[in-house]
């Protein structure tokens, strides 16, 4: 199947870049992930609630984006210009492009920095006066901050928004991209999710998740979204569906069945016609609930085809943008799932649960 | 292109509101009616060490009162005022749990701060006795989707989404486009959509810093304005397509007509006019109306030096020196953040419903740099047929959201 067979108006990913373990960029991603190398490394000098963590590695935002403008520039703001500008200079060849209205931006999130936040507090009650903080970190605790500056830095003034979901974070982003292609709000959408790794999150989780607490990872993907029949750039994946739920009565396997089976439904796929299931993972009664589900409902070869080395420790926010671009690097070098319809699952410990049903397109390969 | 399921209408059917100066729609009418404020010293944080802390609290709120599956200790603050304004929200649009159960749901609730209290009171738990001594149950309330999901689980909602709109001080107006459209595309059929925000340190130092806060009162369009009073509250109001409403017999408070989003892409915290402007183009044009049509636009009026002025020339540059009233509803409720939007879009709704225009209170000399008429301290009766309903942020982020009566016909 090409995309020219794929509904008008479907979201067509045409270009994706992250910044991860693994480095700076789409190469290192897609080369690190299918190296199957491991990411985690000591981590004990940021005084977190475990040794080690899944970091960029060498990551600061002043060294990879210049002194100019980043002097106060937090680390999750930092991840966010980075991949966005990945992105652009790959598919647009330039990183400084003309003003434009007609592109948004639409970035997950769980709670912004919650570093940049605590310690802004933290200024206010150790400081000889409650005012005395820096005030060029105040964007830096309100939690678009990553999204906005990377509409100041890369001049997108389309609409620009940043929508909070824990790990289905960066469904309810394409969810929320596919309705603005939709309605015309927006001719291209740069649609993913970031998460940084930080002291205050690493504690936050521990008390959050006590025995379940793992590593933790961080990093930022990003997409570029077209719909189909108006695509400017090569068609790597069309996403058929998207469902989103709740786990309201307690039963997190029930919400995710329902998931499944609607974007199946949708995309008009029959179970066994799914090449992979690339599940979030998150480990607890969630992670074991949506793996059960999977495994019952396709089988655990399918969910061993998308080697899960980005997925190592916990990415947050960033888990489905890492998933949806394992299948991608994986599509890059393999052709075994072109044309194939693979499924991107998450299920965040507060309740959310989503599944999307995204078709591989042979189109990327050449 | 849109298909003619995207066409359909969508219409506001239910409000719960939870602010400084009223719990729901019949208090919050009265007090906006009467040109209420409710300015007192914040006590929900220790102020020692600044000049001045005036805010706008929600006082009395008991949320037990409304919230009844959720255990309350589960929620911070301002997910307690999102969960019990839904609560509220969908009993005026009465409309039983069962009813919700049957249908596709979208809870959008918007947010600047999500659980930032309680993120300072960990902070305190750590400077005093180090990362270990945070209370366990307070980090679980953290994550800001919390906001709308726990909606979610008060209602029994399981085929919902809910995800929480963290695009700060237009969250609100960015939540109620979300739900149009969803509606539109025919991603669900009923959508539960607002703001919530509790006061707390972080954002009150934030604003204190930059120097915005008034020690006083809140003054927007006045030549000595000093600049904003944080409040809080939260503002859910219930959405369905025009059949829906109908179908079922409905009240309607108004018809959303459409809305506009931008990015300034220019400074993270100063509004820019060229911007502002163009997203109320947007907003127009998405709901057919034309400038001249408009009778009424609530400002995002914040009361700072730079706000009023950038955007009183915004709406100049749009309508000309024909500007239709231009009011601040932040004078009455104070900056209630990411609440702001969604309540400033309730009061809209309900001033179409009563026929009144809502004053800009505390006004003794309006600013020659904001030519625009405020409504100075007493409301006015006026049939009203358009209004457009201003929300910004920082991050550029605009958001206008367009309202009109329904049936336009009407007269009231």
């Amino acid at each position: 199947m090409s995309v020219t067979a794929v509904e008008a108006g479907t979201p067509v990913i045409t270009g994706w870049s992250a910044v991860s373990p693994f480095g700076v960029g789409r190469a290192a991603f897609v080369e690190g992930m299918l190296s199957g190398r491991r990411t985690d490394t000591p981590a004990g000098e940021w005084d977190g609630a475990g040794e080690r963590a899944c970091l960029v590695p060498g990551f600061d935002a002043r060294e990879t984006l210049g002194a100019k403008g980043t002097r106060a520039m937090d680390r999750v703001t930092g991840l966010a210009v980075t991949t966005v500008g990945e992105l652009l200079e790959e598919y647009g060849g330039t990183r400084t492009p003309e003003p434009d209205p007609e592109t948004a931006l639409v970035l997950g999130t769980t709670t912004g920095s919650a570093q940049s936040m605590m310690s802004f507090t933290r200024a206010s009650l150790t400081g000889a006066k409650p005012f005395h903080v820096e005030p060029a970190v105040i964007p830096n605790s309100v939690m678009n901050c990553a999204a906005g500056r990377c509409a100041i830095w890369y001049k997108l003034k389309g609409p620009n928004a940043t929508i909070a979901g824990g790990r289905a974070a960066g469904l309810f982003s394409l969810v929320y991209t596919r309705r603005l292609l939709l309605t015309g709000r927006a001719r291209r959408v740069l649609c993913g999710a970031v998460e940084e790794y930080s002291r205050a999150r690493s504690w936050l989780e521990f008390h959050s998740r006590g025995r379940e607490h793992s590593v933790l990872s961080e990093g930022c993907a990003v997409f570029q979204v077209e719909p189909a029949g108006q695509v400017g750039g090569t068609p790597l994946a069309a996403v058929l569906a998207v469902d989103t739920r709740v786990s309201a009565d307690g039963d997190p396997a029930g919400a995710m069945r329902a998931c499944v089976n609607r974007v199946l439904s949708r995309g008009g796929v029959e179970p066994s016609a799914l090449w992979a299931a690339c599940p979030s993972n998150p480990g607890g009664a969630a992670g074991a609930a949506e793996r059960e589900v999977l495994t019952t409902m396709f089988g655990r070869a399918a969910l061993e085809r998308i080697p899960r080395t980005a997925m190592a420790g916990d990415p947050g926010a960033a888990s489905v943008p890492f998933q949806l671009a394992s299948a991608l690097a994986l599509a890059q070098r393999d052709p075994a799932p072109h044309d194939r319809p693979v499924l991107v699952t998450a299920a965040d410990p507060d309740g959310a649960v989503a599944a999307a049903l995204v078709l591989l397109l042979a189109d990327g390969a050449r | 292109m849109r298909d003619d399921r995207a066409a359909r209408r969508v219409v506001l059917t239910g409000l719960g509101i939870f602010s400084s100066i009223g719990t729901g729609a019949e208090q919050l009418v009265a007090s906006l009616r009467a040109g209420h404020s409710n300015v007192k010293p914040i006590t929900a944080f220790d102020t020692t060490g600044f000049a001045h802390s005036n805010g706008c609290a929600v006082e009395g709120f008991e949320p037990e009162n409304w919230i009844r599956t959720v255990p309350v200790d589960e929620l911070g603050r301002a997910s307690q005022f999102s969960v019990a304004a839904a609560r509220m929200a969908v009993e005026d649009a009465g409309l039983a749990e069962d009813d919700l159960r049957g249908r596709r749901c979208l809870i959008s609730i918007g947010t600047t701060d999500g659980e930032s209290h309680d993120l300072d009171r960990l902070t305190a738990m750590d400077v005093a006795g180090g990362p270990h001594a945070m209370d366990p149950a307070i980090a679980r309330r953290v994550p800001a989707a919390r906001l709308s999901n726990a909606i979610a689980r008060e209602l029994g909602l399981s085929d919902v989404e809910a995800a929480t709109m963290a695009t700060a001080c237009s969250a609100g107006n960015y939540a109620i486009g979300n739900g149009y459209d969803a509606l539109r595309v025919g991603d669900a059929d009923i959508a539960l959509c607002g703001g919530a925000d509790a006061l707390c340190r972080k954002n009150f130092t934030g604003f204190y810093r930059l120097g915005t806060i008034a020690p006083d009162r809140c003054r927007p369009f006045d030549k000595d304005r000093q600049g904003i009073l944080t409040g809080e509250g939260a503002a859910v109001l219930v959405l369905e397509t025009l059949q829906s409403a109908l179908a079922r017999g409905a009240r309607i408070y108004a018809e959303v007509l459409g809305y506009g989003l931008n990015c300034d892409a220019y400074h993270p915290v100063a509004p820019n006019q060229e911007s502002v402007a163009a997203c109320m183009e947007l907003a127009l044009h998405d709901a057919g109306v034309k400038p001249y049509e408009v009778d009424l636009i609530s400002a995002h009026g914040t009361g700072t030096k730079a706000n009023d002025v950038t955007e009183s020339r915004a709406v100049r540059q749009i309508y000309g020196s024909q500007a239709p009233p231009t009011i601040s509803l932040k004078s009455m409720l104070g900056h209630t953040m990411g609440a702001a939007s969604a309540l400033a879009a309730s009061a809209c709704a309900l001033a179409i419903t009563h026929g009144f225009i809502p004053p800009t209170i505390n006004h003794v000399e309006t600013d020659p740099e904001c030519e625009i008429d405020c409504v100075p301290n007493t409301s006015v009766e006026a049939g009203l047929r358009v209004v457009q309903n201003n929300g910004l942020a920082f991050g550029g982020n605009n958001a206008v959201v367009v309202l009109a009566r329904y049936p336009m016909e009407a007269t009231t």
